[in-house]
């Protein structure tokens, strides 16, 4: 009672922000908090009920006092939600914009702990529904915004480019590119020297390695 | 008027325009970058910088194909001005989109004031962006926990309780600055500080204190590094 649970999620946002992966959305503790926040309110309305909006603080500098602390906490709770929530989408948004396709790489993960078959449920979805559906949309703008800068590429490296040519080395079969001079067929461990424009997109994803 | 005064008249007008837009977009850029606060949209720039892209870019695909040595060479020095180019706008962008999303409120209230004025703060893609943003953001909210919140706890942007909701970036953390033209005598709010700026002068200022005076918020009189 009293915040106690909007503080352990504070700090399990706070651990979130040094990891690199986000851990499982606490569904039971913000349950929980909206819970108290709404009792909270009802405590308040319960004490105020009496007094038919006439309500002297100065007259009963004791009710008064009850009355703060459930107001603080239900702003503390609130402040603390969204602090929360915050953390979690900021962490979302920038997967977004590293082009990491967060819902794909987290039905893989569920996957993958089903085949461990450790009593592991299904959906072990480290996002929530409400997070899911956010992802798709910011997704969405984030592509509409992007799609009036064609000619900057936004996501595109943040180094400042130093070589129009690099070499790279192939990590995965990735197909056959089309480039300016000709198509290439990356095959596993062969080595190129290509425009580092064509080939970003891939060594974002992992399919090609830049040498130095 | 000195001497100096003279060189850089000269030396302003015999630079051609693109070299200009270079200069000046290589200003905001970093500008952008190291200001607290989101500086206003340079529309005029950025529409002949990205006119220019897009020029050079078909260029580029006009004469890939021959394959003389000489365009060849030429066009390998074009493409690499050209990403060049692109990173600058791309880091630009970046870097405004970092500050929408962080003071996303505070930014729309300072845009929607700057409207009338000459330069608004937002570009119009900018500020779409910036709505439907903060329009997700809210619906996210409101489905994850603020919803079942009593009525009264439901808005983001209160101000009652003592704290204002709406967060705003810090205004007087210290900028790196240098003097383009003199400035005269700054004054910082809240300390009895007081000094003269010259030109070719390097301080480290309040962000609030200089702001007046700097390239894109100000008189251009002073340049942010």
């Amino acid at each position: 009672m009293y915040g106690e649970a909007a503080n352990k999620l504070v700090q399990n946002a706070k651990r979130t922000q040094a990891l690199p992966h986000l851990p499982p959305y606490a569904s039971e503790l913000v349950r929980s908090i909206t819970r108290e926040v709404r009792d909270l309110d009802k405590d308040v309305s319960n004490i105020l009920a009496p007094y038919s909006g006439a309500f002297n603080p100065s007259a009963a500098p004791e009710t008064a006092c009850a009355l703060l602390v459930n107001h603080l906490c239900m702003r503390r709770n609130k402040r603390c939600l969204l602090a929360y929530h915050r953390v979690r989408s900021d962490k979302l948004e920038g997967y977004c914009w590293e082009g990491v396709d967060v819902l794909e790489s987290q039905n893989v993960q569920g996957g993958r702990a089903g085949a461990g078959g450790e009593g592991a449920k299904k959906d072990e979805s480290s996002l929530s529904p409400e997070e899911e559906e956010y992802v798709r949309q910011y997704s969405d703008l984030l592509a509409a915004y992007k799609g009036q800068w064609t000619d900057i590429d936004l996501t595109g490296s943040l180094e400042p480019p130093r070589d129009l040519f690099i070499d790279v080395r192939v990590l995965k079969d990735a197909g056959e590119i089309q480039t300016e001079y000709g198509s290439i067929t990356l095959t596993k461990n062969s080595q190129f020297y290509v425009r580092h424009g064509d080939v970003e997109r891939l060594i974002a994803q992992g399919y090609l390695q830049r040498l130095s | 008027m000195d001497i100096d005064d003279l060189l850089a008249e000269v030396a302003v007008d015999s630079t051609p325009q693109e070299t200009r837009d270079l200069q000046e977009l290589t200003r905001c850029w970093v500008a952008e970058r190291v200001a607290p606060e989101i500086l206003p949209w340079p529309k005029d720039l950025m529409d002949s910088v990205l006119e220019r892209i897009q020029r050079q870019i078909e260029l580029v695909e006009d004469q890939t194909g021959n394959m003389e040595p000489k365009t060849n060479f030429k066009l390998i020095i074009i493409q690499t001005e050209l990403e060049r180019f692109k990173f600058l706008v791309r880091s630009f962008l970046r870097a405004r989109i970092k500050k929408i999303d962080a003071h996303p409120l505070h930014i729309k209230t300072q845009h929607a004031a700057s409207l009338d004025t000459l330069y608004p703060l937002l570009s119009s893609t900018e500020h779409q962006y910036l709505t439907s943003h903060q329009s997700l953001l809210s619906s996210h909210y409101s489905s994850s926990f603020l919803g079942q919140f009593p009525a009264s706890l439901q808005r983001l942007d209160d101000t009652t309780g003592g704290i204002s909701m709406v967060d705003k970036p810090e205004e007087d953390k210290a900028v790196f600055v240098r003097a383009l033209r003199d400035v005269g005598e700054v004054f910082v709010e809240g300390t009895d500080r007081k000094f003269e700026i010259k030109r070719g002068d390097v301080w480290v200022v309040r962000w609030s204190a200089i702001r007046q005076w700097a390239v894109g918020t100000g008189t251009g009189d002073v340049e942010l590094i």
